[in-house]
């Protein structure tokens, strides 16, 4: 009887349960979209700020300070180099699915044809790698430098192009005439090469002074084969927090315990640490511009979100529980009647709570889909990528649209217990 | 006595069925006219349509020799908020509103709401120090007493009672038919639809409405239109 | 008593005596109309402040001398195109080789309060130069030198004119603190303006000046061209790096509020129509006794939205407040800084609830008065 009594609640009342399922749908589709996205916008975030580059710069232990230093007095000491071979390495540390791309630098002089001496870098720039784990990987400073303004030709395309071409800095282009198509010769400390301008770039920096040569090509002018002297790495890294600081100064310093979360969390202090471990003799540390940077920002960002969506899943309560009271307080004829009839109050809030309940149930699932389609509009729209859902955005709508809509409930079915039949079906209340 | 309202050849079919069939019937003005018959007789749907507030599916209504049975929706909304008088079983009252209200709302769509006259036609149910309550505050028989004072503030042609005091008791019951003794009195045409038979037999005229049609018509022989003396609370 | 009176007393009767349903609709109002106000403030006021956070990322114009160098009034003459309150941070360099331990060593002269501004991310084990005795030196520098906290360099400089038996100009200086930036910075000591000049017996003027500026992209290359246009001996360049990966990942940003923005309030609006078409439904009763009282269509709709305008009001008068006062704390939580107040969205708010609301209220009054008032009081 309670079964078919629901059943033709549902029948009678298809449209006011129809409404109320559209509403809690409504409200479950904004707890699902702003969850979702919410929980996913640090990782997205994150990725767009690998716009500003590298975080991490990982450079010769010993020779770091000394060879520039002596750089300026007699610009020939052969300090220290980084291996190139082990550059593979770095994608094989504990939080290598984090690191989203480094590129090697060497950096060396060469005279061009008309006697002035430029600085000449080598370096990846669409650098192709399969690794060991299987995944494949293009880095370099093409995605590495994308303020770059390419103000002639285009982009060197490692790949396609090979070795025998060079990127100069704008400052370089206009005083020596370069432009894109052109060859230039460059003469560098052991060897010479012509190579063809592949692109002129604008960086808005001293890198403008600059022109950026293949890896192997400086390797080969400069007689450096197999070395470089840094390299750039752009991770996603967690904000730094108290322990990361701590860490940052010593890891020596920590216990055991803390070693294990600040080395298994993706601190850009223990990125660094373990790309210490892997490239033999180097010294990684975080770029603080980027790194700190990235960090504020992120934080920022994520606490935006979640006020927002704070405020959106109160609004979301609050509009189902409105709507919940609303149509249960408009039947209070119908239930009127049946107290009349007999029903005592326990089983009449059974009744209400059993239809609202299955009502919830279906505009919940409804509404759950309809969120994480939400949450890819978004996604796709800004961020070029769909939304990861979490697990745990599942359990939280149920949570939410039961309390809310029992909570709802609770006015309705003090008001529908107090009411007294004969004052319903004489219009008077 | 010139005639108010004629029913010539009224039917109301709802799908196959035939709520009205084929009904002709009179009301003279100042008449006091009791509609009765079992449930499903035909009953509230002859006082719908007598009351504008339905159309009839083939016939014609005629109300002071207007035909009003081809009328559009709003034509029908005016002709209810001029002519006629509403009394329903329900009493029907806005909740919110107080009693004097309620009446004045009546006013207030029919012409200018005017809280005196208001106050005057409660005064004539006998509910003048009930004006500022509400329908909440009032017994049955009060709201129902609210309702025909609410009924006939526009002083309008027809006075109809759809089962007036079928949510009364014994005591309230019979003040309202004092009140409509006295409205007859007073001039008032009145038609009450019942299937309570002490109510129709204080009519003038009573006509018995079966399946739809008109079975049979009596005259009240006792009929006096004098007022028993009672006194309203 | 006139037609109009007896209009207003039906309404505020109807408002005030049914009460715990005007309250589910004023609610259902103001929660829309505080997540319409609130998520509005926030959207037009988060690139402002997030511009803010974006400085962190420090200078993104830079002031090159066309000739040598450039001098203090240049500066403040380059900084007067820029309007005052977009100015983060100023810093004037001026770099000479000097020596320490007779080993050269890049020195930088800046305005340490300028430098702390428009470079925000440097890390300084220690404190900031206080005084003109004191100096911070980079970290390699500190490395090189094994220099700590607290301890005394000695800094000479050999001017360019000096002859063959001159002795260096010498000075003594109290390392206050070892800079951390991951960059280049680290090869450098930095000391004031006046020990500089006092070092090297001259005010050369600076080399270069970073700036940070608070300002769009757009805005910002405009600067950049008016100050080179009117100065002959500044050069305005904007760092790339900085502006343009701001532009990206702020323009992100501003779509992703804005996404978020449009369909929580699209939900919310649809959420507030179906509450108010609920409560409004309950009515239909009444509605239908209207009709049968005679009441043309057109004067029921008038009632009801009459109720309906006064509590869309209400509730946007109610809701923008709160969303002010929502948005205010979120600006306050995520970025210390206060909410710019925009009065006209006060008016806009109540204007959105009252369309709303009439909107949601219509479709049931409509439909009520489009049914046989006999059905209607029939009771369905």
């Amino acid at each position: 009887m309670f079964i078919r009594m629901i059943a033709k609640a549902f029948l009678r009342q298809w449209k006011k349960m129809v409404m109320i399922a559209f509403t809690i749908a409504l409200g479950a589709s904004l707890a699902t979209a702003m969850l979702s996205v919410m929980m996913d916008v640090g990782d997205k975030v994150n990725h767009e700020l690998k716009a500003y580059g590298a975080n991490i710069s990982v450079v010769p232990k010993n020779a770091s300070v000394i060879s520039e230093l002596y750089d300026i007095e007699d610009g020939d000491v052969s300090g220290e180099y980084l291996a190139e071979d082990e550059l593979g390495k770095i994608k094989t540390i504990f939080w290598a699915f984090n690191i989203v791309d480094y590129a090697p630098f060497i950096s060396t002089e060469a005279v061009l044809d008309e006697g002035s001496t430029v600085t000449v870098k080598g370096t990846w720039f669409d650098h192709h790698m399969a690794l060991p784990t299987g995944e494949e990987l293009d880095a370099g400073v093409i995605s590495m430098r994308s303020w770059w303004e390419i103000i002639d030709g285009d982009w060197l395309d490692e790949q396609k192009l090979g070795s025998d071409f060079c990127m100069v800095g704008t400052g370089i282009a206009q005083k020596e005439g370069i432009s894109a198509g052109q060859t230039i010769r460059l003469k560098g400390p052991k060897a010479e090469k012509d190579l063809t301008v592949a692109g002129v770039f604008d960086a808005g920096s001293d890198e403008d002074n600059e022109i950026y040569v293949p890896l192997d090509t400086a390797q080969e002018i400069s007689g450096l084969e197999g070395k470089v002297s840094s390299i750039e790495v752009s991770a996603l890294t967690t904000p730094d927090n108290e322990l990361a600081r701590k860490a940052a100064e010593d890891p020596g310093s920590l216990s055991v315990s803390q070693y294990e979360t600040w080395y298994c969390t993706a601190y850009v202090s223990s990125i660094c640490y373990q790309i210490e471990e892997v490239i033999t003799d180097s010294v990684a540390s975080a770029v603080r511009q980027v790194a700190d940077s990235e960090g504020q920002i992120l934080n920022k960002t994520q606490m935006l979100m979640i006020l927002i969506t704070i405020l959106s899943l109160i609004g979301a309560a609050l509009g189902i529980c409105n709507l919940v009271t609303a149509s249960v307080m408009e039947r209070s004829q119908e239930i009127g009647l049946m107290k009349a009839v007999g029903a005592h109050n326990p089983a009449i809030t059974g009744l209400v709570l059993t239809e609202i309940m299955c009502t919830a149930v279906i505009g919940g699932v409804i509404g759950f889909f309809a969120g994480i389609g939400f949450a890819q509009i978004i996604g796709h729209t800004v961020f070029q990528s769909a939304i990861e859902i979490r697990a745990m955005v599942v359990p939280i709508v149920i949570v939410l649209v039961i309390v809310v809509t029992l909570i709802g409930c609770i006015p309705a079915i003090k008001m529908l217990q107090s009411l007294r039949p004969t004052e319903v079906l004489h219009g008077r209340a | 006595m010139s005639t108010l309202l004629e029913l010539k050849n009224v039917s109301k079919i709802y799908g196959d069925l035939h709520a009205l069939d084929h009904v002709n019937m009179k009301v003279e003005k100042g008449e006091w006219l009791a509609i009765m018959g079992p449930s499903g007789s035909g009953k509230s749907t002859m006082m719908n349509i007598i009351g504008a507030l339905d159309k009839a599916s083939e016939g014609e209504i005629l109300l002071d020799g207007e035909d009003i049975a081809k009328k559009s929706a709003k034509a029908l909304t005016n002709i209810r908020r001029d002519k006629i008088g509403l009394i329903f079983q329900q009493f029907h009252l806005v909740s919110y509103l107080t009693a004097v209200e309620n009446v004045m709302l009546a006013q207030y769509y029919h012409s200018v709401p005017d809280e005196k006259e208001a106050l005057e036609a409660l005064e004539r149910v006998g509910l003048k120090d009930r004006a500022r309550h509400y329908p909440s505050q009032l017994s049955g028989g009060e709201q129902q007493r609210v309702c025909v004072a609410r009924a006939l503030i526009n002083y309008p042609e027809i006075i109809l009672a759809d089962e007036p005091t079928g949510n009364l008791d014994e005591a309230n019951e019979e003040i309202v038919v004092e009140l409509f003794r006295k409205l007859h009195e007073e001039g008032t045409t009145l038609v009450v639809v019942t299937h309570n038979p002490e109510v129709a037999e204080v009519a003038q005229r009573t006509i018995v409405l079966r399946n739809g049609k008109v079975d049979h018509e009596s005259i009240n022989p006792d009929f006096t239109g004098k007022i028993k003396h009672i006194t309203l609370q | 008593m006139n037609k109009r009176k007896m209009y207003i007393r039906m309404i505020t009767a109807s408002l005030l005596r049914r009460r715990s349903r005007m309250v589910i609709a004023l609610l259902a109002i103001a929660i829309g109309a505080t997540i319409l106000s609130g998520l509005v403030t926030i959207y037009i006021d988060v690139p402002r402040q997030l511009r803010a956070q974006f400085r962190s990322y420090g200078a993104n114009m830079l002031l090159a001398a066309t000739e040598r160098t450039f001098t203090k009034e240049d500066v403040d003459k380059a900084l007067a195109v820029i309007p005052g309150e977009e100015i983060v941070g100023v810093a004037p360099y001026r770099y000479e080789t000097v020596r320490i331990n007779d080993r050269p060593i890049l020195a930088a002269a800046t305005d340490m309060e300028g430098a702390k501004a428009s470079s925000p991310f440097w890390k300084v084990d220690g404190s900031w130069p206080a005084s003109d005795e004191e100096v911070m030196v980079g970290k390699n520098v500190a490395d090189t030198f094994r220099l700590f906290e607290g301890d005394r360099i000695s800094v000479t400089y050999r001017p360019e004119d000096a002859g063959e038996e001159d002795l260096d100009n010498s000075v003594d200086l109290t390392v206050t603190g070892i800079l951390d930036t991951g960059g280049k910075e680290e090869d450098y000591i930095y000391m004031t303006i006046a020990m500089m000049e006092e070092l090297t017996g001259e005010d050369r003027g600076f080399n270069v000046c970073e700036m940070s500026i608070a300002s769009e992209q757009s805005d910002l290359s405009g600067y950049a061209d008016r100050i080179s246009a009117d100065s002959s001996v500044l050069d305005a360049k904007l760092v790339k790096r900085v502006t343009q990966s701001e532009t990206t990942v702020l323009g992100k940003l501003q779509a992703l509020v804005l996404l978020v923005t449009i369909i929580v309030m699209l939900l919310t609006m649809i959420c507030v129509a179906t509450t108010m078409t609920a409560v409004v439904t309950e009515r239909r009763k009444e509605i239908g006794l209207r009709k049968a009282l005679g009441a043309s269509d057109r004067s029921i709709i008038n009632e009801f939205m009459g109720e309906g305008l006064v509590l869309g009001a209400v509730g946007g008068l109610l809701g923008a407040v709160l969303g002010f006062w929502f948005a205010q704390a979120v600006s306050m939580n995520v970025f210390n800084s206060s909410i710019s107040l925009m009065p006209w969205l006060l008016p806009a708010t109540m204007v959105v609830s009252v369309l709303v609301t009439g909107i949601a209220c219509l479709i049931p009054i409509r439909s009520a008065t489009d049914v046989d008032p006999a059905l209607v009081l029939k009771g369905e």
